[in-house]
């Protein structure tokens, strides 16, 4: 009986905030699934539902077709540049040396600061006619390089990765200092006594062991990359059309445009893309890890 | 125990004199307005009458909530839905007022205009835009016009007049071009303010009955006439008349460039003179878009005003504070800071400006509202988005047209 009442203590504790997570996210997600099988705006008032009509518009949509576009360059940049710099970073700030937390807590600023501080900077730096940037090209005599960065078509996606990795970095760095610290000083020393370069006891002692350090870095930038929808927002405020990725593209369609039986399909897909890159991954990850 | 006392006292003593207050605050009603007056010259506008109705109603205390304009427009859908609406909102005549009084989300105003009735002191024009289904939803406040706006000193320094033509005004451009001078400003960051020119350049090249008709959904825009329409502002944009970055300014910073000279032209509503420093709005004039193919012109009147949401909580002070805003008294004292034009035919034109503009729509053959007024938002939208591909990739204009066809008939078919 007094087993009993203990294990039933936990539940009583998280029973408040499991309601909250059901009400605000479980339940909405399983209500966005519903809402994109029908027709609604998001008043709400007119409500019909059309089965997979949403789907189907969706699948033909030049302008999602372009979002998943969009979204395969953030994840793919999300992936190649923020992992292996964060990972450089952290083995560098591992190291002793004068100023290292000084220069670690600099590193971590971005982190630190809210989108809209990052959208009032950088839209500073991308003003074409007077920003950092551009200034800073025609100085060095490379005027053919200063772009309208922020303007143009060809160069918005580019320039709004650009501030994302900007903003990952320092919480890769951050994921893999923590995992450095947890590998065993003595598997180091041990390595060095055999005679190995730093290269080799990285290869097969220090970055193995950072695998669930990695396994998570991955994971974050996978989800980061396909949810970014901050940066598009404060900087383009989802008028740019050719920036738009499927968060942006959700969110006009149902607050913009009022189509929010649409904006659910999109909310829908971009969840299931989501989930499947993780399952995936986290699946195989964890597979290699056990054989390991 | 003594300290504990006086302690105790002294609690007591603050937490009665905050009830107290509370007692005192909740013998007032409560009217609470949202607006999205968020500049500046507008916002202190409407904060005077809003201070002058609460001197003649002393038992309203009255809250006005300013959003900016892009997030209004987004917000306001769920203010009309819940259950706790705003008593009156501000907002735009025509489609865009319709469709949320076709949605039963608003309350009739029919009896709260001077004299009993809409036409004894509104212009019998501004009723269709304001009413839906034999009920009056809009209060219309102030209304205004888009036009050129130039830059006086430049002209006056390179020698030019006002060009009537659109050949003329290509001389213009040139002249100002040929001289460091962006001919045309444009801050086409956030889209709407190509929609002027949509709205100028289509009803200039195809009449205004064909720019209504097309944007309500009766044209396609694969027409080989919107085409053309998109064919001259690519011309314009092709021979550099337009200013280099466009898309990277608001509206705002574009409006500086007129003011410090170092653009010669803005097509821009009436209100880029609310953000005019005022040692340099002596320097700014206006005058009609040219015509292209006939001597008669469209103009872009946008009128504002409010409403008030079904949902309302204090319906009896919204339409007090409706019937005051309607006044002239009232219309009179928002529209004169702000030099635009009142709805209430009783307030004469305030200023030689407001004089100028009001004779320019007066010649005018064919009234529009505004592109995303007289238009769906999504199709408006999608609209200015074409423009600006369009602008930036001209090689591509037939498949840019074809989309936006696409989208037209989705849009309108529901």
């Amino acid at each position: 009986m007094r087993l009993k009442k203990q294990s039933l203590v936990p539940w009583c504790f998280l029973a408040i905030p499991l309601t909250m997570y059901a009400i605000w996210v479980v339940i909405p997600v399983f209500q966005s699934m519903l809402f994109s099988f029908t027709h609604r705006d998001s008043i709400m008032i007119e409500t019909r539902f059309v089965g997979f009509a949403n789907f189907i518009r969706l699948f033909a949509d030049p302008q999602f077709h372009l979002a998943l576009k969009n979204n395969f360059v953030w994840l793919l940049c999300f992936v190649c540049i923020p992992i292996p710099v964060g990972l450089a970073v952290a083995l560098l700030f591992n190291l002793d040396f004068g100023g290292n937390r000084i220069f670690k807590t600099l590193y971590y600023i971005p982190m630190t600061l809210s989108f809209a501080v990052i959208g009032t900077i950088w839209a500073w730096i991308y003003q074409p006619d007077f920003g950092v940037l551009n200034s800073f090209l025609r100085a060095i005599g490379l005027p053919g390089l200063a772009k309208q960065w922020l303007g143009d078509s060809r160069y918005m996606t580019g320039a709004l990765v650009a501030v994302g990795v900007w903003r990952q970095i320092p919480y890769i760095m951050i994921l893999y200092i923590a995992g450095l610290k947890n590998i065993p000083i003595e598997l180091i020393e041990a390595a060095d006594i055999d005679g190995t370069s730093w290269m080799q006891r990285f290869r097969h002692v220090v970055f193995p062991l950072l695998g669930p350090s990695t396994i998570m870095a991955v994971t974050i930038s996978i989800i980061d990359s396909l949810r970014s929808f901050d940066i598009i927002y404060v900087l383009t405020n989802t008028k740019a059309r050719a920036a738009e990725v499927l968060a942006s593209y959700m969110y006009s369609s149902a607050f913009h445009y009022q189509d929010y039986g649409y904006g659910s399909a999109i909310a829908v897909m971009q969840f299931l893309i989501t989930f499947l890159f993780i399952v995936f991954y986290v699946n195989n990850s964890l597979k290699n890890e056990i054989q390991r | 125990m003594k300290k504990f006392m006086v302690f105790a006292i002294i609690c007591v003593f603050c937490v009665s004199t905050l009830f107290a207050q509370g007692v005192k605050e909740s013998a007032k009603q409560e009217l609470i307005i949202n607006s999205y007056m968020s500049d500046e010259a507008p916002k202190n506008a409407f904060a005077a009458v809003v201070a002058e109705f609460e001197r003649q109603n002393p038992d309203i205390a009255v809250t006005v909530n300013t959003t900016a304009h892009e997030q209004f427009k987004t917000l306001l859908p769920s203010w009309l839905t819940s259950r706790q609406a705003p008593d009156v909102v501000t907002w735009f005549a025509g489609y865009r007022m319709q469709s949320f009084a076709k949605r039963g989300l608003l309350e009739p105003i029919n009896d709260i205009f001077p004299g009993g009735s809409f036409e004894v002191e509104f212009p019998q024009s501004f009723k269709g835009a304001s009413s839906y289904d034999g009920n009056v939803y809009f209060m219309p406040q102030s209304w205004y016009w888009w036009a050129v706006y130039y830059n006086k000193a430049v002209f006056n320094r390179l020698g030019l007049s006002i060009p009537e033509t659109w050949d003329e005004f290509l001389a213009v451009c040139e002249v100002l071009k040929r001289n460091g001078v962006s001919p045309i400003a444009m801050g086409a960051k956030e889209t709407w303010t190509v929609g002027g020119w949509f709205d100028y350049m289509n009803s200039a090249v195809n009449g205004g009955e064909f720019h209504q008709q097309l944007t309500m959904g009766e044209i396609p825009y694969t027409d080989p006439r919107v085409r053309k329409t998109f064919e001259y502002l690519i011309d314009l944009s092709q021979r550099g008349y337009f200013q280099p970055n466009a898309t990277s300014y608001a509206w705002q910073e574009a409006a500086t460039l007129l003011f410090k000279g170092e653009a010669g032209m803005y097509l821009m509503g009436q209100f880029v003179f609310d953000v005019a420093p005022a040692d340099l709005k002596g320097d700014i004039d206006f005058f009609r878009f040219p015509t292209v193919n006939s001597k008669e012109y469209a103009v872009d009147t946008p009128t504002d005003g409010f409403m008030i949401p079904k949902n309302a909580r204090n319906k009896d002070a919204a339409k007090k504070f409706m019937a005051f805003l309607a006044t002239a008294e009232a219309q009179k004292m928002f529209c004169e800071p702000l030099g635009r034009l009142a709805a209430n035919t009783l307030v004469p034109p305030l200023n030689a400006e407001a004089a100028k503009g009001l004779e320019m729509v007066k010649g005018a053959s064919f009234a529009m509202q505004f592109y995303d007024r007289d238009a769906p938002e999504e199709m408006a939208a999608k609209g200015m988005n074409a423009i600006i591909d369009a602008l930036q990739n001209p090689a591509r204009l037939d498949a840019i047209l074809a989309a936006l066809e696409a989208d037209r008939v989705r849009i309108y078919a529901e």
